[in-house]
């Protein structure tokens, strides 16, 4: 300003500082992304736990191979014939789909809203728990976005990455005669590659840091306060976390040991 | 006690910045870090040299306007200890001590080690106020607040307003701070009136300047006035509870 017209006064002799760039408001906006980050996180850990317990069918002292087959058909079929077919599969995939898009979505545009905001000068790092899990959110969330990928190629759509010995047809026989996927087979094969097996285990630790965090984060984003129900939750945090992480890695090293085979 | 310091020095809000490296000879332990700045500005004066600009009032943890960050850390070493309740004593002999401005895109530096923290104040003016029953202070126990009640607001309330949450999260966000106001003032017979409206326009400022929390819980060790971490979760709890009020006041 020098149009030298007006004396300046004292006041107007202090520096102002920048303002970050901040309009137009941020949208959608942060809580409503958090909030839908909570709530697709949280259908991504009932599907965690639902897929434990189909995975640990595997585990069945008689005929594993014929209960995880049946398992994996019953999953194909649920609630035909009131719904023709694999419809709800379909719907289910579809409802999966939808939420993962969102959740990516929602968390790099946060991601790219906290890495704006952060100040230019270095911080001390301070090694908790929360930090460690917390500031890897986008990293461990990448790994497992690529790990889904790999893992459909693997064994459901048996391309690419899976098994020379994967079967996609009607190869398996149920004990009430009926034909489908020999999900089992597929599985032991593909898990029969140590480094295939060993990659499986490795994310599972991943998915565990997210998870840990992911449902620390649903606490906060949906706004429990309590004292008790927040306790509970942290403690749940990780007890998921690891349940999802040893029931799952343990069936790659147990099909690498030997313990599971055809 | 001998401590180098490394200063960060900035002429204005549009100049580069770098740091400055100066000795203090003479430092005691039972000096506040704020004191050791008068020290080094002292020095700074008797060798013709422009002293480090930083801001203190009070000096007695109750004002909240020193901020800054020591070592990366705000306001220092010891964890919800405002700067200038921090000592020399932390620090080794020899040591060096890094002073910065608060971190944060959301707090430009103004000069030096001062920063505008004005973000927040916008906060408080979008509704961190009370603007229902201005009228004279009613009969006691007119408004009946459960002691429990009363006690939880104080515990918020006590939130000094000096930055070092956005300073200490990695995300630049403002949630405690935000979280403080909104829980003090929900609590409390007059702030319920405006419960909601207060939750959406406090949130909308928020959100307009500072970043997303992500619960890492930095802020918390750093707070001076130990606003506790429950305060992030209840921005989302007023916000969420705001909707289902569709526009309603209270």
């Amino acid at each position: 300003m020098s149009s030298g017209i007006q004396e300046r006064s004292d006041i107007d002799q202090i520096p102002v500082a920048k303002r970050p760039a901040t309009s137009p408001p941020p949208r959608p906006q942060t809580w409503v992304l958090k909030l839908i980050m909570a709530v697709t996180g949280s259908i991504f850990v009932l599907f965690l736990l639902f897929h434990l317990a189909g995975n640990l069918k595997v585990y069945l002292p008689d005929d594993p191979q014929g209960h995880f087959n049946e398992y994996a058909h019953w999953l194909r079929s649920f609630l035909s014939p009131l719904l023709p077919g694999s419809t709800f599969l379909w719907i289910f995939r579809g409802c999966l789909g939808a939420a993962l898009l969102l959740h990516v979505y929602s968390g790099v545009t946060l991601w790219i809203r906290a890495h704006r905001l952060r100040g230019r000068h270095a911080r001390k790092v301070n090694p908790t728990k929360h930090h460690l899990t917390g500031r890897t959110m986008l990293w461990s969330g990448l790994i497992i976005l690529a790990f889904i990928i790999f893992h459909l190629l693997d064994l459901t759509l048996g391309r690419v990455v899976a098994s020379k010995d994967f079967t996609g047809g009607s190869t398996y026989k149920l004990e009430n005669g009926e034909v489908t996927v020999d999900a089992y087979a597929n599985l032991v094969h593909s898990f029969q590659r140590p480094s295939v097996a060993i990659f499986y285990v490795v994310v599972m630790v991943v998915i565990a840091f997210h998870l840990s965090h992911g449902i620390w984060s649903i606490t906060n984003d949906f706004g429990a306060t309590a004292h008790r129900t927040r306790s509970v939750l942290l403690i749940l945090a990780d007890l998921i976390a690891l349940v999802i992480v040893v029931g799952n890695a343990s069936i790659p090293l147990a099909v690498l040991g030997g313990v599971i085979t055809l | 006690m001998r401590l180098i310091l490394e200063v960060w020095r900035q002429e204005g809000p549009d100049a580069e910045g770098g740091f400055e490296t100066h000795e203090i000879l003479d430092a005691t332990p039972e000096m506040s870090l704020l004191e050791l700045l008068d020290r080094l500005n002292h020095q700074l004066v008797e060798n013709d040299q422009e002293p480090v600009a930083f801001e203190s009032d009070c000096r007695e943890g109750i004002c909240g306007t020193c901020g800054l960050d020591v070592n990366g850390v705000p306001h220092g070493p010891e964890d919800n200890v405002p700067a200038c309740g921090q000592h020399v004593r932390s620090f080794q002999d020899g040591q060096t001590v890094r002073f910065t401005p608060f971190r944060a895109r959301s707090f430009p530096v103004i000069r030096d080690l001062i920063v505008d923290r004005t973000g927040l104040d916008r906060i408080i003016q979008a509704g961190g106020t009370i603007a229902v029953d201005a009228g004279t202070a009613p009969d006691a126990d007119t408004l009946l607040v459960t002691h429990d009640d009363a006690e939880r607001a104080l515990d918020f309330a006590a939130c000094i307003g000096c930055g070092a949450c956005v300073s200490a999260c990695p995300n630049g966000a403002a949630y405690l701070f935000t979280g403080a106001k909104l829980a003090h003032l929900a609590l409390i017979p007059h702030g319920k009136e405006e419960r909601a409206k207060r939750a959406r326009s406090m949130i909308a400022q928020m959100q307009h300047e500072f970043g997303p929390c992500s619960q890492i819980g930095e802020c918390v060790l750093a707070c001076p006035a130990e606003i506790p971490i429950v305060a992030l979760a209840v921005v989302n709890r007023e916000r969420l509870r705001a909707g289902f009020m569709w526009g309603k006041a209270n």
